[in-house]
């Protein structure tokens, strides 16, 4: 009974405290729970959905095949192989609402009975039966093409079939679910299509002959045998040697290898949402610790009185548990619950971006025992905090009655009168700093991890150049690709037109293997130009330079000799250095002209032209002159991916967010602690207000104090920001196969993240400060 | 004829305790004279500190007006009234109410400073000239805790000077403070009223009362008499006695039978 009469009483003086207490908490385990939510749920679903989809151990991307029996028979003969599903479709550049795709489409003839893909309501709120049929000139597309073109159901997609008008126009009738090519961070995209589409395309490309522009192929799902002991590699490599899919390879891809692409991307914001919300949590910490030490000085003579009646010192800090205890418990307990609902709402509102709607399921063990975890935690750290009950002396307590606000003496910079708000604000955080270290080390935290944030977006930059310097080997402006009797000369006549061209060089793609493994080759006239991060590049012939993670799946480093194969043959090259190149998830290896030429053949249209401009505002101009000049016969890219906009949207989204929680988390660190100190300074404000201080000049001096130790965390938090990011950012980011994570802010985005933490501190504490208007002067009153 | 410099008229102050009204200043009518040292006495509780405040707008009223120099005070904003306080009002308290971690000086100078009556630098001499003149110069770098309450009480007297206010207003100066210490505190607000200041003060101490001029007796929250003195002369100066004995002889037995007579008429 006494024990909740105590707890009452303390509730009631505590409540804004407790409120405060009640709500940081309540946006951390809310934060906490929906991300291991997210997290548990998005490994199984993932696989899960690979598997429905029906993507092989391998699954091979195949074309010019004209008789895939021979290929698939000898697959099937492989002791390696169980079996193999095979999926037609014809792959085909499209453009969407004017925007011409970088990457090509691939048109796949839907099979209902196979039950491969799921199919979303229209809402994309959930999902709905499949079709009975796909309807002619209609088809189904991923999500991701809402957050890349903005595409809507009853919109239409172009797909260039032959040259001279050869267009193939479809309505988008639906959305539907793709583990892999749905995701807007992959390139490549499906696109559902009728059989009767599929039959007249395939008819059309036929007629055509050598002015189609689209091409039959296939998707082989290569599925390992039960009895097969081989890794992916080994398998891949027997294939290649044992059949003819070399010969055929667009791309191949493991399941693995797609789920763990997916996976790390999910995994990589899911760990900077994780480490934010640890951010929160040391914030929560740190609020609550200063909270707790506070209650316990202001309560020294309650606890005088409530000692010298006996209650114990363990009693007395049961009390201020369960006092916190009331924040704290509600707040984990509705964090937790809302976490599936929250999940939920984040995974539709990320549909576009990944192109898969991963369940929400509660992941109920894991969350109580978070739960548990993160209670036992913070009710150690009140514990701890109220041992200093102990140390009250009842008499000591009851005569001196609040700790003694008295000032101690020190050197602190004298008070001026040119700048009396700022003298006094300075004054009182010199003899009061004990005060002010909860909100300082908050300000470190959330500028640090603003400015860890910041530093990524400015590294990714506005239109993802230093993601396309990781995923592109060399730099340039545009990119042009000349096909049927359209020549490169005739291309540079129209971009003279525009702008000069500054340099040039050229790139082809061609897939090799090395050590008898899979992987795209970048061919370049100028091996100069690749993105060096060791070594040397392969100049030489008989040089190589491979990618951190070819190098490491291969177990060799520089100096070693590899076995590289080509369509026309095999040929021995030297490790000269390792490159960065983030295509196919680091899948790379760069070769000179003259060494690929050594072993696979040549043709006018497998380079790709790099241009650097004069003036790069021309960009645009100048693709679509070239479309309009050469259309079929030429496709033009600038140095971005469409993945890219996903990704940039995602951070963008990361960014607002983050900001969000950040000026929510000052807001209320700022009302807790302001409210605080202005109850202790009660007097104070009473002696300058009856010197003639205005509430507008001791607002402005409350302020400053809170900006100062802004100032103070956000400066230690951009300079810890600038040491850590490249090395904790550099470990995430190799996951997805960048290697070359270095990140050069300007000096405005450097500043940026204190500047707005600092103005946050300034300008809550300004209003929080708002209470000085009500502080009645007649607390100086003796009578 | 006298110059008024404050007046108070119909003055009401009312506070609630739950249903209950509980009536601290009843309709008080009272001018406050230009170079005047006017007390106030009463019981405990007869109002006396909430009339001063009242007149000195550290308080709103209920009822009635408050005029200083022809200004309305209880009509004021914050804004005015925080600029009032700045530039004509000083106020010496019972506790003596120094900010805690401004040292006596930064006490002293930090009210010049927001007063804007002088620039900074002719603020800072100033305090530094007051403070010697209250004769705590050599503590003045000293925090308000590391200081006699005597030398703390001297120092808010300085503080309440440093912006040359039209009237000083001081709530038990002597109350909390030991019997030498209050004649210290007592001979300088004597000393300033010789040289022009007026002054408004309230106590409950007949050693203190007798420095005014004019005495008020305030009871149940209504004026009932008042009584006029002579005004307080020095005696003698005696260069070996301490600060408080240029004060300490001259008419001070015949004021103090003078108020005390007065005071048991009212059955104080």
């Amino acid at each position: 009974m006494e024990y909740r009469l105590l707890v009452r009483a303390g509730v009631k003086k505590q409540k804004g405290v407790l409120m405060g207490i009640f709500l940081l908490l309540f946006l951390v385990s809310l934060s906490f729970g929906s991300i291991l939510t997210v997290w548990r749920n998005s490994g199984n679903y993932v696989r899960e959905e690979i598997s429905r989809a029906g993507y092989g151990t391998i699954t091979a991307w195949v074309s010019g095949l004209d008789d895939a029996s021979l290929l698939i028979g000898q697959m099937e003969e492989m002791d390696a192989v169980g079996r193999t599903e095979v999926q037609q479709l014809i792959f085909s550049d499209y453009t969407i609402l004017g925007e011409e795709s970088d990457s090509e489409g691939q048109l796949i003839l839907w099979e209902r009975e196979a039950e491969r893909y799921r199919f979303f309501t229209d809402d994309l709120s959930g999902y709905q039966a499949a079709p009975e049929q796909i309807e002619p000139e209609t088809v189904y597309v991923s999500p991701s093409l809402v957050s890349l073109f903005g595409v809507g159901i009853g919109d239409t997609v172009s797909f260039a079939i032959a040259r001279n008008g050869g267009t193939v126009t479809l309505t988008v009738a639906g959305f539907y679910e793709d583990p892999f090519m749905g995701s807007s961070m992959i390139g490549m995209k499906g696109f559902l299509i009728s059989e009767e589409d599929y039959e007249d395309m395939t008819v059309r490309i036929q007629d055509v002959g050598i002015n189609a522009l689209a091409r039959n192929g296939s998707m082989i799902h290569i599925f390992q045998s039960d009895e097969s002991m081989e890794t992916v590699a080994e398998l891949n490599t027997a294939l290649n040697e044992q059949t003819d899919l070399s010969r055929y390879t667009e791309f191949v891809h493991s399941a693995e290898t797609i789920a763990g692409f997916m996976l790390i991307l999910q995994n990589a914001f899911a760990a900077m949402l994780a480490a934010f919300v640890l951010v929160l949590l040391v914030i929560v910490l740190i609020v609550l610790s200063y909270s707790v030490s506070s209650t316990v000085e202001t309560e020294r003579k309650n606890t005088g009185i409530l000692k010298s009646v006996g209650f114990s010192e363990h009693a007395l800090q049961r009390v201020q548990l369960m006092q916190y205890g009331t924040a704290v418990l509600p707040a984990l307990l509705l964090g937790f619950l809302f976490a599936a609902p929250a999940a939920r709402f984040l995974m539709r509102m990320t549909l576009t971006t990944t192109g898969i709607l991963i369940p929400t399921n509660q992941p109920w063990g894991l969350s109580v025992l978070a739960f548990l975890l993160l209670l036992a935690f913070l009710s150690a750290s009140v514990w701890q905090k109220t041992k200093q009950i102990g140390k009250i002396s009842p008499m000591e307590a009851i005569r001196e009655g609040e700790a003694s606000e008295a000032a101690q003496g020190g050197h602190w910079p004298a008070i001026k009168g040119g700048n009396l708000a700022f003298s006094i604000a300075v004054r009182q955080l010199f003899t009061g700093k004990k005060k002010y270290v909860s909100a300082c080390m908050v300000a470190l935290l959330l500028t640090f991890f603003a400015s860890l944030i910041g530093r990524m977006d400015s590294w990714l930059g506005p239109d993802g150049k230093g993601m396309m310097d990781a995923f592109n080997p060399a730099d340039h402006d545009i990119g042009v690709q000349m096909f049927g009797i359209s020549t490169e000369e005739e291309a540079l006549a129209v971009i003279n037109q525009y702008t000069e061209i500054t340099d040039t060089y050229d790139l082809a793609m061609p897939g090799v293997s090395v050590n008898g493994i899979d992987y795209t080759a970048n061919v370049i006239t100028d091996p100069e130009r690749f993105h060096i991060l060791e070594g040397r590049a392969c100049t030489g012939d008989d040089e190589i330079v491979l990618t951190e993670f070819v190098a490491t799946d291969l177990g060799v480093s520089i100096g070693d000799m590899v076995t590289v194969t080509g369509g026309l043959g095999q040929a021995e090259s030297v490790v000269s250095g390792i490159y960065s190149c983030a295509n196919d998830m680091g899948d790379n290896v760069g070769m000179s002209r003259e060494g690929y030429l050594k072993i696979g053949a040549d043709s006018p249209q497998i380079w790709c032209h790099h241009y650097f401009l004069a003036d790069t505002s021309q960009k645009e101009a100048v693709t679509e002159a070239l479309t309009a000049a050469f259309g079929g016969d030429v496709h033009v890219h600038e140095n971005t991916w469409s993945g890219l906009n996903g990704m940039i949207a995602a951070m963008r989204l990361l960014v607002i967010f983050m900001y969000g929680i950040v000026a929510l988390f000052i807001l209320i660190v700022t009302v807790m602690t302001g409210t605080r100190l202005l109850g202790f300074e009660q007097r104070d404000i009473g002696i300058y207000k009856s010197l003639g201080f205005s509430n507008r000049l001791l607002r402005l001096s409350f302020a400053i104090r809170f900006a100062l130790t802004a100032v103070i965390g956000s400066v230690t938090g951009s300079v810890l920001a600038a040491v850590l990011t490249d090395p904790l950012v550099s470990a995430v980011m190799k996951l997805a196969g960048i290697s070359n994570f270095a990140s050069s802010p300007s000096i405005v985005q450097i500043l940026i993240p204190g500047l707005v933490v600092t103005l946050l501190f300034f300008l809550f504490a300004y209003a929080a400060a708002g209470k000085i208007k009500k502080t009645d002067l007649t607390v100086l009153i003796s009578e | 004829m006298k110059e008024i410099l404050l007046s108070g008229r119909k003055i009401k102050k009312i506070f609630r305790q739950g249903e209950k009204e509980v009536r601290v200043l009843d309709d008080v009518s009272l001018d406050i004279f230009k170079g005047e040292f006017t007390v106030i006495m009463g019981a405990s509780g007869a109002g006396k500190s909430t009339l001063l405040y009242a007149f000195s707008g550290m308080d709103r009223i209920s009822g009635g007006s408050v005029t200083y120099k022809e200004k309305e005070i209880s009509a004021c904003s914050e804004n005015e009234l925080a600029n009032l306080r700045a530039k004509e009002f000083g106020f010496v308290f019972q506790q003596t109410h120094l900010v805690s971690n401004l040292t006596l000086f930064e006490n002293v100078a930090v009210a010049g400073y927001v007063a804007k009556k002088e620039k900074p630098k002719a603020v800072a001499r100033k305090a530094e000239k007051l403070l010697a003149q209250m004769q705590v110069n050599k503590a003045k770098d000293r925090l308000p805790a590391e200081v006699s309450g005597g030398e703390a009480q001297r120092a808010a007297i300085a503080r309440a000077m440093i912006a040359e206010p039209g009237i000083i207003f001081a709530d038990e100066p002597t109350g909390a403070l030991n019997k030498s210490n209050s004649v210290e505190v007592l001979n300088l607000l004597s000393e300033l009223n010789r040289a022009g200041q007026t002054i408004l003060m309230v106590t409950h101490d007949v050693q203190a009362a007798i420095r005014g001029s004019r005495i008020l007796y305030l009871e149940d929250g209504k004026l009932l008499d008042e009584i006029s003195l002579d005004a307080w002369e020095p005696g003698k100066v005696r260069q070996d006695l301490p600060l408080a004995a240029p004060y300490a002889c001259y008419g001070k037995k015949k004021r103090e039978e003078k108020v005390s007579a007065w005071l048991s008429a009212l059955r104080w």
